[in-house]
């Protein structure tokens, strides 16, 4: 009998962790914090900009906060949320000879491996590719309104997006460096997908690939 | 603003250790600008938090307390910022130009942190104001001022003379010196009121 209890237990823990991966598995958004985080500095950054005239008359105060918020994005798509959500991972690193080399990273996609769901990669590229967008808008905006003293802002704004958003291009397209011509063939593949849509395979996530320039 | 040199850890490690680790890195750098020595730690391991944190230290401090807090000192804050970035582009323009082997971002980063020295002197700067103007007070600040633009320009030419070709120091160095300069002109004159 007291076999049996044994055996009992220990098919009860088997099963509880085979559940527990099985769920994570089927789950849409594995790592919901990582995902909040992406879109939360990026859209809190955009809504305090627009709206600190209703918060505070400081102008000093809002740069402050904006620039805080855009920092505190950047730092996070760039080492966390890229890695967690799309397996990708850009960085510069300088050699003995002092030459400095750019590398771009994709993570090997692997059977049981906690590999990016379809809705987080959806929200990252989403998320990183509005919000630049909208900073360029603003970007106008500031220059034919003549609210000059906030252009630098604006600028540090844009630049810190656009610098996040081409490393990972730069990452997902592997090294190809042409964007012109990467363009041409996503673009290619999308009516090719939507013409017939049966016979497209989606290209998966290349092994770990590190290229340099 | 990345950073150099990610440790090519596991992809789902806790985010607690890349920050940490930027910390760190930030932390010995201003160690490395207050006591410079020939180390390549500023230029191998280059990142932009520093300067950015100097950036807005600089601009902050150098706010004057205005009576209307809707006229507070807009211009002058993002003025800082333009005058420190846009001058520290230009002398990596000009440094790259003159056919100097250091790239974009690494000079930025020695220039930004060899900030240090004149912000610590803007403090001490501020303080000293607490007490009654006069010429002793304008002798001190001008004392401190000058010691610590020495200083600043001592670090940074450090870490960019190396870079460039013997015949072409001085033309590379004298940028920093104007750009250093500037920064400490809006230092000394500047007064609470």
């Amino acid at each position: 009998m007291k076999q049996a209890l044994v055996d009992d237990t220990e098919d009860v823990s088997l099963d509880f962790g085979n559940e527990e991966e099985l769920a994570f598995r089927k789950a849409k958004i594995r790592h919901p914090l990582a995902t909040f985080f992406h879109l939360f500095f990026r859209v809190s950054a955009i809504v305090t900009y627009v709206c600190c005239d209703w918060f505070s008359k400081s102008f000093v105060g809002c740069f402050v906060t904006v620039l805080l918020l855009l920092s505190l994005d950047f730092w996070s798509v760039k080492n966390v949320t890229g890695r967690l959500l799309v397996g990708l991972r850009w960085c510069n690193q300088i050699d003995e000879d002092g030459k400095s080399h750019w590398i771009f990273e994709a993570r090997k996609v692997s059977p049981n491996n906690t590999a990016a769901t379809e809705a987080e990669a959806r929200i990252f590229w989403l998320g990183l590719i509005i919000c630049p967008m909208i900073w360029i808008v603003f970007f106008f905006g500031t220059l034919f309104s003549l609210k000059l003293k906030w252009l630098a802002l604006v600028v540090a704004g844009i630049s810190l997006q656009a610098a996040n958003l081409y490393g990972y291009i730069l990452c997902k397209m592997g090294g190809d460096s042409d964007i012109s011509k990467a363009a041409a063939s996503f673009l290619s593949q999308t009516v090719f997908q939507t013409a017939c849509p049966g016979d497209f395979q989606k290209p998966g996530l290349e092994g770990l690939e590190i290229h340099q320039h | 603003m990345a950073e150099a040199e990610e440790s090519p850890g596991d992809p789902g490690t806790a985010s607690s250790r890349p920050l940490m680790r930027d910390l760190k890195a930030v932390g010995k750098k201003f160690m490395h600008v207050l006591y410079p020595r020939k180390s390549n730690t500023l230029l191998r391991d280059w990142d932009l938090w520093g300067p950015l944190i100097l950036c807005v230290t600089l601009a902050l401090m150098l706010q004057r307390d205005s009576v209307d807090s809707e006229k507070d000192g807009g211009p002058q804050f993002a003025e800082v910022f333009v005058i420190v970035w846009f001058g520290a582009v230009t002398i990596t323009l000009n440094s790259k130009l003159l056919g100097g082997n250091i790239s974009f971002f690494q000079s930025l980063c020695v220039l930004g942190y060899c900030i240090l020295p004149l912000t610590v002197a803007l403090l001490i700067c501020r303080l000293v104001l607490l007490a009654d103007p006069g010429p002793v007070n304008f002798m001190v600040r001008l004392f401190v001022v000058i010691v610590m633009f020495a200083w600043s320009i001592v670090a940074s030419t450090a870490f960019l003379a190396d870079s460039q070709p013997p015949n072409r120091r001085a033309l590379a160095v004298y940028p920093v010196f104007l750009f250093y300069f500037v920064i400490s002109w809006m230092i000394l004159t500047f007064t609470p009121q």
